[in-house]
């Protein structure tokens, strides 16, 4: 009965990823306790999410917490949040590793005479910190990020009731000379909030909204609507960026204009000076002389930037229905970021952007805002010995703070210093006390992004250790001062105070919902620009110290501010643009490197006024011959993954902060300026190769990440939807053949690879035009299928264990003749922007050439269409992945299922996903396990899985919703409809005929705007 | 009249005398007597070699092949390499007995011993790499059709397991070839051995006394071996070359690979003969027997075989330009003149440019030449197949992968393990059976003698 | 009954002796030769040898197997790979062509011990008429014959030139 043995087969190892998880406990026996009182509403094996909030970065994303048995195992964009919208980036998916961190303080520490931090019970912890308060609670200060408005506010009481000399909230990429600028131009207190969903025109003015900013994800998601060339005539928004460096962001434009640095403003004043000349009806009289003796000409000399572009851009805005021009974000906010932000909200105001698409919001709650300024004269108060005790929570500020702002001595010179880091830090390390705060995951707590967004978190699992919300132990070390202080204080604790802080709202509905959302963003009805901007002052940045070139210490998307560098994914995942991992780099352009003399990961030094670095060289064609770029984030010298410690070299510091290079500079709001000064480049002439995971960029017109121009699209929406996709024309090189188009391809129709009696195909489609290359959907494979991390040396031996990569192609790319020469890895070229972030995974052949050459049968086409592996029939011959041509499949080199999740790592794995051994082979399943997730009900209720019932997690994950999943039998599903495209619908590598299930969409070359 | 009893006949008979000994017993066997103290010395360090070896694999088999140099997308590397060499090798022994035998060149009759045995230890070595190659030994025994309580079969569309398949039957066949053929050998050394190795020789001739039946069946089974191996030497290699030449890897994906594979393998095989015979000719006196006649017959063979290769490298190269496509063009330039460049030209000097200078009679006859010549063969052979796996892979269609795979130092040491393997056998053979088929080379003397009317055979002549 | 075992130098007076004893009615006769001499084979009886019918068989049992089980177990465990049919004959043919050689070759062994009575005698010592000279470069020929007819087989002996001719009492 060959029916009966299939179904047996599949039951044994099958797509059931339950099952072959069992099947995979075979190598070693694990033992399953049943509940001796079984919870109610938690049936085992049946997920139960919990809605929260994202605090990895300000952003502040609804979560929805998926947990198992009460134990968080993966987190996903909450589709109610307003500002995700369902989606959550590569930072927010990992940050769940932070609850399970082996760096995690277990118990309260106390540095004893020995000088060692020893651990000791929260009572005497308590005590402690009581009697330092007791004897000089005015020498007391706090120090620490946002905790949300209510727990900001009852630190403010606190502060009041023991009468502590303040609280300081620091936060390293704030921008306050944004709000700075709108106080100029117009007057009122709010901090803008940008829409581009609804633009047509956007210009980033250096701004890498997409990697920092005030929020990365909502910005992908909007621009996306804004382009969706489905959606929107003629593919929508242009996309504009000036900036020295071909960032995330900029890879994402239509147009790459390489300025000077630290010009933004004058270019922006440009523009508008431009845009009014080409008939922008904007009154002059507001501006008062401020545009006078700007011109194109002018401009071009200071911004590097030719005339004539300048015009064309002054053009387009004036033409432009809906513009957002955005200011500069950390990364280039120089000394004179306030005015430089202000002249570019100035060209919005002027298009009639401002209360349109750029919003100023009426900001109603008073919470504490980050101030650097005050930060400055905290610095001040403990180098003269005023602070006796610094309490700092949710902040590394040894690690981010600037050497010349004397932070580390000031530091030394306090007493007293608390750490309430649950995870240790540079600054925790160095505290007499700390006192482990509980991590998102574990408290109750809120936060709010912008007015009207109220967002809620909620313990997901009780507390892993005997850990404390920090606002509790503060409460309860005041209140054991005394009655008077305790009166002062508010009563219960963070649960109970957040619930008060709702009352006249269902808290429990709230909590289902993720918080309380307001309908719309109360804004300021009417502004007028005030009389200061005519004083606007735009200029140059003042750099400091000497060298021919200037250094941009630029956000990574992936790391922030430093503090995810001690996730492992966030090491791991390779940078957007480099596809480095688990290191730093020096970005500097072809030319700087052939005059220095340097090749890829040859050792530069770095040498400013504040400091020297020596860190690897990364030359590459997108970047200004004036500028070297390096990354913020690296360098920690703490922390099991951000330092060296995984490799037995703790204290070692993993790549370098190039914080330790940048002046203590402020702008004129007193806001921190990051772009401040010249750099000298010196050969070390040491070398160390870089762990990338993509070894070249050129995809030598191989269209795996294919483009067409807008002409061609138009062109083909005409023609009728064929289900055959055609292979799309190549946007630089026109209706050139490429090397695939050559071969014969035999058209198909992916719905006949499975079984005829199967009522599903499952299948994908991946819109190259919407992916931003922002990894979100990387870090989320990795967190839900349980791929190892394998550490730096590892991934330099290509040993990366990613089911998901996304390809980074510049362009088409060229053939050479002799492939790998010249060794320049790098094509990109200054002020050309072609990049295509192609999302690879496995395509689930309909004829896959990795089925037929297993001996074993260990992958096979199972009637679903999957191209099913069972990992315990694996032998690991390899023959599978030799002939897979898109070499997605991975190999477990080593154990790493023992290797790679430290205690207590190993109580996030997904318990749906088989933890793979040693010697076989793995790839991506399409989330097979939520499949059969989503089999069971349909089964109970008779009926098929619904479209959307299963969502791959990187198709969850996707800001820009590029990646689609569904059935292709069911001709209605979202998935099917989208295969419909009448042009861009390509298959990569097409020539081989693999009848692929992942249909990709190519990117639409929409070209520079016009004049 | 009556005739005379019986036991007067007997009483006029001669009583009988010694059997004069065979000059070809007493030279062969000689190679068996007594090992030197260099035997044993060398003996020795092959059997703790081995073992030191075999403790490194243990460790990569508990460890992980992460200890290896593979590097994605090469998942294929030193081990595959290296089996695919072994295997070639194992192509010169059964070619000499069975071929040449069915071709009834009779110069075949000095070597066929050694080379058969060769072609056993070849094959037993290449086996290894089976194993040493997966990522689960301990369950490669999956890879068989043996029947299990789950009901699964073995995909018998992948070439792996008509590996498996080709590789057991040609290590029996040839197992076989080899033991048929010993048995008179065998027989002779039990007349004139004692001890153990007579209980050994006795048991394992079968009783062979040579008489007319035996040797009437015994050709018959022979003629049908070589018959039978034929065809299997050819096809052991043609399957090894399509776990190759039935995947898509671009200079992988190629129709000329089973030819191109068998001759080189015929090329290896008597290289590595006369790297072998070469020594053990000089060291145990055996010219009278292996003489420069066979040596320049092999030399022709390795000229005509290296000719055949060189022509599949240049083919390989035209095919690539002439059709056209940008995978298999850039994968030849990369193979040409991209990372691994150096083992690209060591293996078309090595095998398509020095062996043409046997065209030359004078190299042809000059042992050392010939020794240098037949190394430098086996060198740029290894490196053949270490330029089609390891370049093949590091270069295929997805240009973001493309990987730079060296070997590690575990790697190379089993690969030196394995010449080791092979040795030990080989040496260990040659004290236990003789290293020329005797019958075989006696048979020449006699009937030369029956021909000529006896007297000593110049056997630079026999043909 | 005695035996006479001539002792000769070369194959062909042997083989011409012994054909003249079988004409003379001496059948019970056994050659043994250092090397394979075929005018023996011929001598002692014509007929090919048997070791061709087990190589057949054993050949085309192989062939059979390899199809058989092939095919049999593609459907017996229905699993599809690369889009390819169940059971495809062209990549099976490369099993059953292996099965062929092997069955056969180890059959055609199993013929030669069967067909060439091996093994041969009593282990250790083979009978009296064997010596090891026959082993080195001398034929032997054997006849066992009445008492009565020693003396003729004698004179055969001496008149084909054996170099010696021995009486065993067997």
């Amino acid at each position: 009965m060959p029916e009966l043995d299939r179904r047996e087969f599949l039951k044994l190892v099958g797509v059931g990823a339950g099952a072959a998880a069992a099947a995979g406990c075979s190598e070693r026996v694990e033992h399953l306790i049943p509940y001796v009182v079984q919870p109610e509403v938690m049936t085992p094996g049946i997920a139960i999410y919990y809605a929260s909030t994202c605090r990895e970065c300000p952003a502040a994303c609804g979560l929805h917490v998926r947990t198992r048995e009460g134990r968080p195992v993966k987190l996903e964009g909450n589709p109610e949040h307003p500002v995700s919208k369902g989606s959550l980036c590569a930072r927010g998916q990992v940050s769940i590793g932070r609850t399970y961190h082996p760096d995690r303080y277990t118990t309260p520490m106390s540095r004893g005479a020995d000088g060692k931090l020893a651990p000791v019970s929260w009572e005497e912890a308590i005590r402690t910190l009581a009697d330092k308060l007791r004897q000089g609670a005015a020498g007391a200060a706090l120090l620490g990020g946002d905790p949300g408005p209510t727990a900001s506010q009852v630190l403010d009481r606190w502060v009041a009731a023991v009468g502590a000399s303040g609280r300081v909230v620091y936060e390293p990429f704030a921008q306050e000379s944004l709000r700075e600028a709108v106080k100029t131009l117009f007057g009122v207190e709010s901090e803008p909030v940008f829409d581009l969903s609804q633009a047509d025109l956007v210009l980033s003015f250096g701004s890498d909204f997409m990697e920092t900013g005030p929020s990365p994800n909502e910005h992908m998601r909007q621009l996306a609507e804004a382009r969706d060339v489905r959606a929107k005539e003629h593919g929508g928004a242009r996309f504009v960026y000036l900036g020295p460096r071909l960032s995330m962001t900029a890879s994402n434009a239509d147009e790459w204009i390489p300025s000077k640095p630290g010009t933004e403003g004058i270019l922006a004043l440009a523009v508008l000076r431009a845009a009014m000349d080409s008939g922008l009806t904007a009154d002059r009289t507001a501006l008062g002389g401020l545009l006078d003796g700007v011109d194109a000409a002018r401009a071009a000399a200071r911004t590097g930037v030719d005339a004539k572009t300048i015009q064309r851009l002054g053009a387009a805005v004036a033409r432009a229905k809906s513009l957002v021009a955005l200011p500069p974000t950390a990364g280039l906010s120089s000394r004179r970021a306030s005015a430089t932000a202000a002249a570019v909200l100035l060209l919005d105001h002027a298009a009639g952007a401002v209360a349109r698409t750029v919003l100023l919001p009426a900001e109603t709650e008073r919470t504490k805002r980050p101030s650097y300024h005050e930060l400055l004269a905290l610095v001040d108060a403990m180098k003269s010995g005023k602070v006796s005790v610094l309490l700092v929570h949710d902040a590394n500020p040894v690690h981010s703070m600037p050497p010349g702002t004397g932070f580390r001595e000031a530091l030394a010179k306090v007493p007293f210093l608390v750490s309430f880091a649950p995870i240790k830090d540079e600054t925790s390390e160095q505290a007499h006390l700390v006192l482990p705060d509980l991590t998102p995951l574990e408290s109750w707590g809120d936060a709010s992004p912008r007015p009207g967004v109220r967002s809620l978190l909620q313990p997901t699992i009780r507390p892993l250790y005997g850990t404390r919300a920090m606002v509790d132990v503060l409460l309860e070390a005041g209140r054991s001062l005394g009655d008077e202080v305790a009166a002062k204080l508010p009563p219960g604790n963070m649960r109970s105070i957040l619930e008060t802080a709702w009352a006249g709202e269902d808290f429990r509905k709230a909590l289902a919902r993720g918080g309380s959302f307001a309908a719309s963003l109360p804004t300021h009805e009417h502004v007028a620009l005030s009389s200061a901007v005519a004083k606007l002052e735009v200029s140059e940045p003042l750099l400091e110290g000497e060298g021919d070139y200037v250094l941009l210490a630029h956000p990574s998307p992936l790391l922030g501010d430093g503090r995810s560098a001690a996730l492992p994914w966030m090491q791991e995942v390779p940078d957007p643009v480099t596809k480095v991992t688990w290191n730093s780099w020096v970005e500097l352009s072809h030319a700087t490197a052939r005059r220095l003399g340097v090749e890829i990961g040859d050792v530069l030094a770095l040498k400013t006024a504040a400091g020297t670095l020596e860190v690897q060289a990364f030359p590459r064609g997108g970047i200004r011959d004036d500028v070297v770029a390096v990354a913020v984030g690296q360098g920690h010298t703490v922390g099991w993954y951000a330092s060296h410690e995984m490799e037995g070299r703790p204290g070692e510091a993993r790549g370098v902060n190039v914080i330790a290079a940048l002046p203590a500079a402020v702008d004129e709001a007193g806001g921190r300026a990051w772009f401040t000064t010249k750099v000298q480049l010196a050969k070390t002439g040491r070398s160390e190769p870089f762990a990338v995971s993509q070894t070249q960029d050129n995809q030598r017109d191989r269209s795996i990440g294919a483009a067409l121009p807008l002409a061609a699209l138009a062109a083909g929406a005409a023609a009728p939807a064929e289900a055959v996709p055609a292979a799309p024309e190549h946007g630089a090189r026109g209706g050139e053949e490429s090397a695939y188009q050559e071969e014969i391809h035999v058209p198909f129709d992916p719905v006949l690879d499975a079984a005829q009696n199967s009522p599903y195909r499952w299948g994908m489609t991946i819109d190259v035009d919407r992916c931003t290359g922002c990894s979100a959907c990387v870090a989320a494979c990795y967190i839900e299928n349980n791929s190892p991390i394998v550490g730096e040396d590892q991934v330099r031996w290509g040993r990366l264990m990613a089911w998901l990569r996304i390809e980074r192609w510049v362009g088409d790319g060229v053939v050479e003749d002799i492939p790998g020469w010249p060794r320049e890895r790098n094509h990109e070229e200054l002020g050309k922007v072609d990049i295509r972030h192609t999302p690879m995974m496995c395509q689930q052949c309909g004829a896959a050439p990795c089925e037929p050459v297993c001996p074993v049968f260990a992958t096979y086409h199972n009637p679903e269409g999957l191209n099913g592996m069972v990992y315990n029939r694996c032998i690991g011959t390899r023959y599978c992945s030799n002939n897979c041509p898109y070499k997605v499949r991975r190999f477990n080199w080593y154990d790493f299922s023992l290797e790679n999740w430290p205690k207590p790592l190993h109580l996030m794995l997904n318990p749906d996903v088989t933890v793979r051994a040693q010697g076989v082979m793995e790839k991506c399943t399409y989330c097979t396990q939520r499949i059969e997730i989503a089999r069971q009900p349909a089964k109970d209720q008779k009926r098929l899985i619904r479209d959307g019932e299963v969502i791959t997690a990187c198709a969850q994950a996707c800001p820009t919703q590029a990646i689609t999943f569904g059935n292709l039998k069911d001709p209605e599903s979202n998935v099917s409809k989208k295969r419909q495209e009448p042009v861009r619908g390509y298959v990569a590598l097409q020539g081989l005929n693999t009848r692929p299930a992942t249909l990709y969409l190519a990117k639409v070359v929409r070209g520079p705007v016009e004049g | 009249m009556t005739p005379p009893p019986a036991m007067s006949v007997a009483a006029m008979m001669r009583p009988p005398t010694q059997a004069p000994e065979s000059p070809a017993n007493r030279d062969l066997l000689a190679v068996m007597g007594r090992p030197s103290l260099y035997y044993w010395l060398l003996l020795i360090f092959l059997v703790v070699f081995v073992h030191a070896v075999g403790a490194v694999w243990l460790f990569q088999v508990y460890k992980g092949l992460g200890i290896a140099g593979y590097k994605h997308p090469v998942f294929w590397g030193v081990y595959i390499v290296t089996f695919v060499f072994w295997v070639g090798i194992a192509h010169a022994g059964t070619l000499i007995s069975a071929i040449l035998y069915l071709f009834r060149s009779k110069w075949r009759n000095a070597i066929n011993r050694s080379a058969e045995a060769m072609t056993v230890f070849a094959v037993l070595t290449a086996a290894q790499f089976l194993g040493i190659h997966v990522g689960r030994i301990w369950k490669s025994y999956f890879i068989l059709p043996y029947p299990n309580q789950r009901g699964l079969w073995v995909n018998f569309k992948s070439p792996l397991v008509w590996d498996t398949f080709a590789i057991s039957t040609y290590a029996t066949i040839s197992i076989l070839f080899l033991f048929v053929g010993l048995i008179p050998d065998i027989a002779i050394a039990r007349d004139r051995s004692t001890g153990w190795r007579r209980l050994l020789y006795t048991a394992l001739s079968f009783g062979w006394v040579g008489t007319a039946k035996q040797w009437k069946a015994f050709n018959r089974a022979v003629l049908h071996l070589s018959g039978l191996a034929t065809p299997l030497v050819l096809s052991v290699h043609s399957v090894v070359s399509w776990d190759f030449a039935m995947s898509i890897v671009p200079t992988w994906h190629s129709t000329i690979f089973a030819p191109y594979f068998v001759a080189g393998a015929i090329f290896s095989g008597f290289a590595m003969v006369l790297t072998v015979m070469i020594p053990v000719r000089r060291i145990f006196a055996l010219e009278a027997y292996i003489t420069e006649y066979h040596l320049e017959n092999m030399a022709r063979f390795i000229l005509l075989t290296s000719l055949i290769v060189g022509y599949s490298y240049g083919m390989e190269f035209f095919m690539a330009w002439y059709s056209g496509s940008e995978f298999e063009r850039s994968a030849w330039w990369y193979r040409a003149f991209g990372d691994y460049w150096i083992s690209a030209w060591v293996m078309i000097s090595c095998n398509a440019i020095f062996p043409n200078i046997l065209w030359f009679k004078w190299a042809r006859t000059n042992v050392t030449i010939l020794f240098i010549v037949s190394v430098l063969v086996n060198i740029g052979m290894w490196f053949e197949r270490y330029v089609i796996i390891v370049i093949g892979l590091s270069h295929e269609f997805n240009p973001d992968v493309w990987n730079h795979y060296l070997p590690s130092l575990p790697e190379l040491t089993i690969l030196a393990g394995s010449f080791a393997f092979f040795a030990m056998f080989f040496v260990i053979f040659i004290k236990l059976f003789p290293v020329v088929a005797i019958a075989e080379v006696k048979e020449l003397v006699i009937h030369e003698k029956a021909h000529h009317g006896g007297g000593a055979v110049a056997h630079g002549e026999m043909h | 009954m005695p035996t006479l075992v001539g002792v000769f130098s070369q194959a062909a007076p042997v083989a011409a002796l012994a054909r003249r004893l079988r004409d003379r009615g001496f059948g019970d006769l056994e050659v043994y030769s250092p090397v394979p001499a075929h005018e023996l084979d011929a001598a002692l009886d014509e007929k090919p040898s048997r070791v061709r019918l087990w190589t057949l068989i054993g050949g085309l049992t192989g062939m059979v197997t390899g199809f058989v089980m092939t095919i049999w177990m593609s459907y017996d465990f229905p699993i599809t790979v690369g889009g390819k049919a169940l059971a495809s004959i062209p990549p099976y043919v490369v099993i059953s062509f292996e099965l062929t050689i092997l069955f056969g070759g180890v059959l055609t062994v199993l013929g030669f011990f069967w067909v060439g009575g091996l093994p041969y005698g009593r282990f250790g010592k083979p009978d009296a008429t064997y010596s090891p000279r026959f082993s080195a470069e001398d034929f032997g020929l054997v006849v066992r014959c009445e008492d009565r007819d020693v003396a003729e087989v004698d004179g055969l002996f001496r008149a084909h030139d054996a170099k010696e001719v021995t009486l065993v009492e067997a």
